[in-house]
C-alpha cells in the first residue's frame, strides 16, 4: 500500500474511490459480523411487509464501506480519528455504491497534521446515499 | 401538515441517563467476520503476524467495529444482539417501522483483538419530525484493563 503524506494533499481534492456492490451473500456476512439480524436485510418477504420495495443495505455496512475508503486511504501511518455519515438514502443489493471523499481542510494541531473530509456513499445516478464527514492524522514526509 | 409526535417531558427527562456498563469483545474472530462482511482484503484485518509486525498488538478492528456485546438469550435481543439491562431510557415509543438514521464515531485509540471494553450509554437526544421520532443515543466505550476511553459512537435510530 502506497503511503499518503500530508504534504501531497490538497483541499479540494478528491481521494480514491472505493466501489462496493453487496451480494446479498455479503449482507449475511456483515450480519455475522456486526450482530445485527434485522431481517430486511435479508428475508424480502419481511422487508415488504414493513413498507419497503425490497431488500436493502444495512445503513451501518455503508458507514463501514466509509471507514473501509478512509482505511485504504491514510495507510498505515495514517489514524480516524472521526467519521460519520447519516443514512438519507436506501441502497439495494447488487447495485454498486461508490465510496468517495474529498478534503475539506487541512491544518496542523498539537504537532498532529490534520485534515478534514467529507465522506459519501453514492448510487449509480449520483445521488449520495450517507453523506457524512471524517477527521484524521497523516504522517509528514520531513 | 400534520402535528409533530408529542415528545412528553417524561421522556426528555430520560436523556443522559446511563446504562450499566457492559462488555464488549474484540476478538480475532470478531474482527475477521466483520473484515470478511465490508469485503476488506487488508491483511492488517486477518494476519495476525503481519498485523504486529506492523506495530499493532493483534489484528486491527475495521473501523465501525468496537467489538461484539456478551450475548445471553435472557438479556440480549434476539435480532439486534444488543443488551436490555437496567438504567438507560425506557420510552415504550407507539411505532413498529425502525430505520437506522445515522452513525458517528470518534476514536481515542486503535481497537485490536484481544481487547475487552466495556460500554455504557445514554439517551442524548429525542426529536420528532412529522410522526417520526429521532432517538440518539451515545456510547462511551473504555478499554477494560486500563479504564482507558478508546471510542464514542452515537447512533441515530428513526421510529415511526
Amino acid at each position: 500500500m502506497v503511503q499518503v503524506y500530508f504534504e501531497d494533499i490538497n483541499v479540494g481534492e478528491e481521494i480514491p474511490q472505493l466501489k462496493k456492490n453487496c451480494s446479498t451473500q455479503q449482507l449475511v456476512l456483515w450480519a455475522a459480523g456486526s450482530g445485527d439480524f434485522y431481517q430486511i436485510h435479508y428475508y424480502k418477504d419481511f422487508a415488504q411487509s414493513t413498507g419497503l420495495k425490497g431488500l436493502i443495505v444495512h445503513g451501518a455496512l455503508k458507514n463501514a464501506f466509509l471507514g473501509q475508503l478512509l482505511h485504504d486511504w491514510i495507510g498505515e501511518k495514517g489514524e480516524l480519528r472521526r467519521f460519520g455519515c447519516s443514512y438519507r438514502g436506501m441502497d439495494e443489493p447488487n447495485q454498486d455504491i461508490l465510496c468517495r471523499g474529498v478534503v475539506t481542510k487541512k491544518y496542523q494541531d498539537g504537532g498532529k497534521n490534520m485534515v478534514e473530509l467529507d465522506v459519501w456513499t453514492e448510487k449509480p445516478d449520483g445521488k449520495k446515499t450517507s453523506p457524512g464527514t471524517a477527521v484524521v492524522t497523516l504522517p509528514s514526509k520531513a | 401538515m400534520a402535528d409533530d409526535f408529542e415528545i412528553t417531558d417524561e421522556m426528555k427527562a430520560q436523556i443522559g441517563q446511563e446504562t450499566e456498563p457492559w462488555t464488549y469483545e474484540v476478538t480475532t474472530t470478531g474482527v475477521r467476520m466483520y473484515a470478511r462482511g465490508i469485503g476488506s482484503t487488508d491483511p492488517v484485518h486477518y494476519d495476525v503476524d503481519f498485523a504486529k509486525k506492523q506495530g499493532f498488538r493483534s489484528i486491527v478492528a475495521p473501523y465501525g467495529f468496537l467489538g461484539t456485546p456478551v450475548f445471553h438469550p435472557d438479556t440480549n435481543d434476539g435480532t439486534f444482539g444488543f443488551p436490555r439491562r437496567a438504567g438507560g431510557p425506557r420510552l415504550n415509543l407507539p411505532f413498529k417501522g425502525l430505520l437506522d438514521g445515522g452513525t458517528e464515531t470518534e476514536y481515542f485509540d486503535v481497537i485490536c483483538a484481544g481487547d475487552v471494553l466495556e460500554e455504557t450509554s445514554h439517551l442524548a437526544d429525542i426529536k420528532a419530525r412529522g410522526n417520526m421520532v429521532f432517538l440518539t443515543n451515545e456510547s462511551v466505550y473504555k478499554d477494560k484493563a486500563s479504564g482507558k476511553v478508546v471510542a464514542k459512537q452515537r447512533l441515530t435510530s428513526i421510529h415511526m
